[in-house]
């Protein structure tokens, strides 16, 4: 009975969902302005549930996310790994800022892990962001507050701790 | 990390696994955007269909035409190459497939076809566009397959002048509509508006392929190379439909 009242799949619905936003159809030149859903996602719940959620669901949805761009499995896993690392160190603090403080954190957090990943993408030897995917980072950050919107009232009307 | 574990069979499973799982999920996704599509087609005038259909008649009268001289020709050439004593070139079989989605990833140009391991599709096998060649299958599921583009940063393809029969290599640039030849001496033959064609070096594509044709040839004062820039014959991001080139050694593999 304790187990259904704390809904914990609410979190794994909404990551599957914000890996759904990836497969949404757009033009070749404009893929780089998709808000990354998945990462805001994942950190919300990081920021929200540090207790629920931590470094291991976050190489779940990094595997989740090579599958798939068809990249070399774990190749995202490490850098998301490290973020939610870092939020999980500074939690209490990030809850006390307001929305675009919080937003400027998210932007930092996925400037790490994508900077991560494009490092192991040249240790490969695969194709890394040109300079115009630092606006697609500015769209994720404009996308925080919608996001941190839509997750909170899902936790809270599911009742997930 | 998983990097230890790249070649296992186990893990190549699961990453072929997920091309068709990736591409149902997507089905899904557009499922809604497909049937406005859809919507719109049927309530299409009866009119302008006509007009398509005649448009059609016309084109395809001259292309049988075109094929008719083409047929005749091949023969020729095959007689001319059996006096060569040279290997008769055999007509490459074709699979069509159309183009379902883009992968997300926007470093990369990777599309998805709806062709798979059960259409007869091999990793490696060349791919076509109306205009010429596109890319090669680089990993495929049992009903769905992705293909690397020419254009991606991280693919380059053996090609040819046709005018001058001059040999290069033909690297993706990471955007659609170029590719670029590197370290080619700057006194070489090339100009603006040649027609790169494969040159079947390597035995991943087969010769005679139209690629690309070459928009700026730019030799700086003093360099040893040239830089050539080419423009891919098909426009890589238009179309839907695709031709899949069953050829060679990989076909020869793929039959049981």
């Amino acid at each position: 009975m304790i187990e259904r009242t704390q809904a914990l799949w609410v979190i794994y619905v909404s990551l599957g969902i914000a890996l759904m936003t990836m497969l949404l159809p757009l033009p070749m030149e404009w893929r780089i302005f998709r808000p990354d859903f998945v990462a805001l996602t994942l950190f919300y719940w990081v920021l929200a549930l540090p207790h629920r959620v931590g470094v291991a669901t976050a190489f779940g949805t990094g595997l989740a996310q090579d599958l798939i761009e068809g990249a070399p499995l774990g190749i995202s896993c490490f850098g998301l790994m490290l973020a939610t690392l870092v939020l999980l160190f500074s939690y209490q603090r990030i809850r006390q800022f307001d929305g675009l403080q919080q937003s400027l954190v998210m932007l930092a957090l996925m400037v790490l892990s994508s900077g991560i990943e494009g490092w192991l993408r040249t240790g490969v030897d695969l194709p890394t962001l040109p300079l115009t995917g630092l606006l697609g980072f500015a769209m994720s950050m404009l996308c925080w507050i919608p996001t941190r919107h839509v997750c909170r009232q899902l936790r809270r009307h599911y009742g997930v701790v | 990390m998983l990097f230890i574990f790249r070649d296992d069979p186990r893990v190549n499973a699961v990453q072929r696994g997920a091309i068709d799982g990736v591409a149902f999920a997507t089905s899904l996704v557009i499922a809604p955007l497909d049937a406005w599509d859809r919507l719109g087609n049927t309530l299409q005038s009866r009119s302008s269909l006509q007009e398509e259909v005649l448009r059609l008649q016309q084109e395809n009268r001259v292309l049988k035409g075109q094929s008719q001289r083409l047929a005749s020709l091949l023969s020729e050439n095959a007689r001319y190459k059996a006096l060569l004593n040279s290997a008769r070139d055999i007509g490459d079989d074709l699979i069509a497939a159309q183009i379902t989605s883009l992968s997300p990833d926007p470093a990369r140009h990777i599309v998805m076809l709806d062709k798979g391991v059960n259409d007869g599709v091999v990793d490696g096998q060349p791919v076509l566009g109306a205009e010429g060649l596109i890319g090669q299958v680089t990993s495929s599921g049992n009903r769905n397959s992705r293909v690397v583009l020419i254009t991606d940063s991280a693919h380059a393809l053996p090609v040819q002048v046709n005018r001058s029969g001059l040999r290069a290599i033909a690297e993706g640039s990471g955007s659609i509509d170029r590719l670029v030849i590197r370290h080619l001496p700057a006194t070489t033959d090339i100009r603006v508006g040649d027609l790169l064609v494969t040159s079947g070096l390597g035995g991943r594509f087969p010769h005679g392929y139209p690629v690309a044709r070459v928009t700026e040839v730019i030799v700086l004062e003093g360099d040893a190379f040239a830089t050539v820039f080419a423009a891919p014959s098909s426009l890589l991001d238009r179309g839907r439909y695709v031709l899949i080139v069953m050829w060679g050694d990989l076909q020869r593999e793929a039959a049981p």
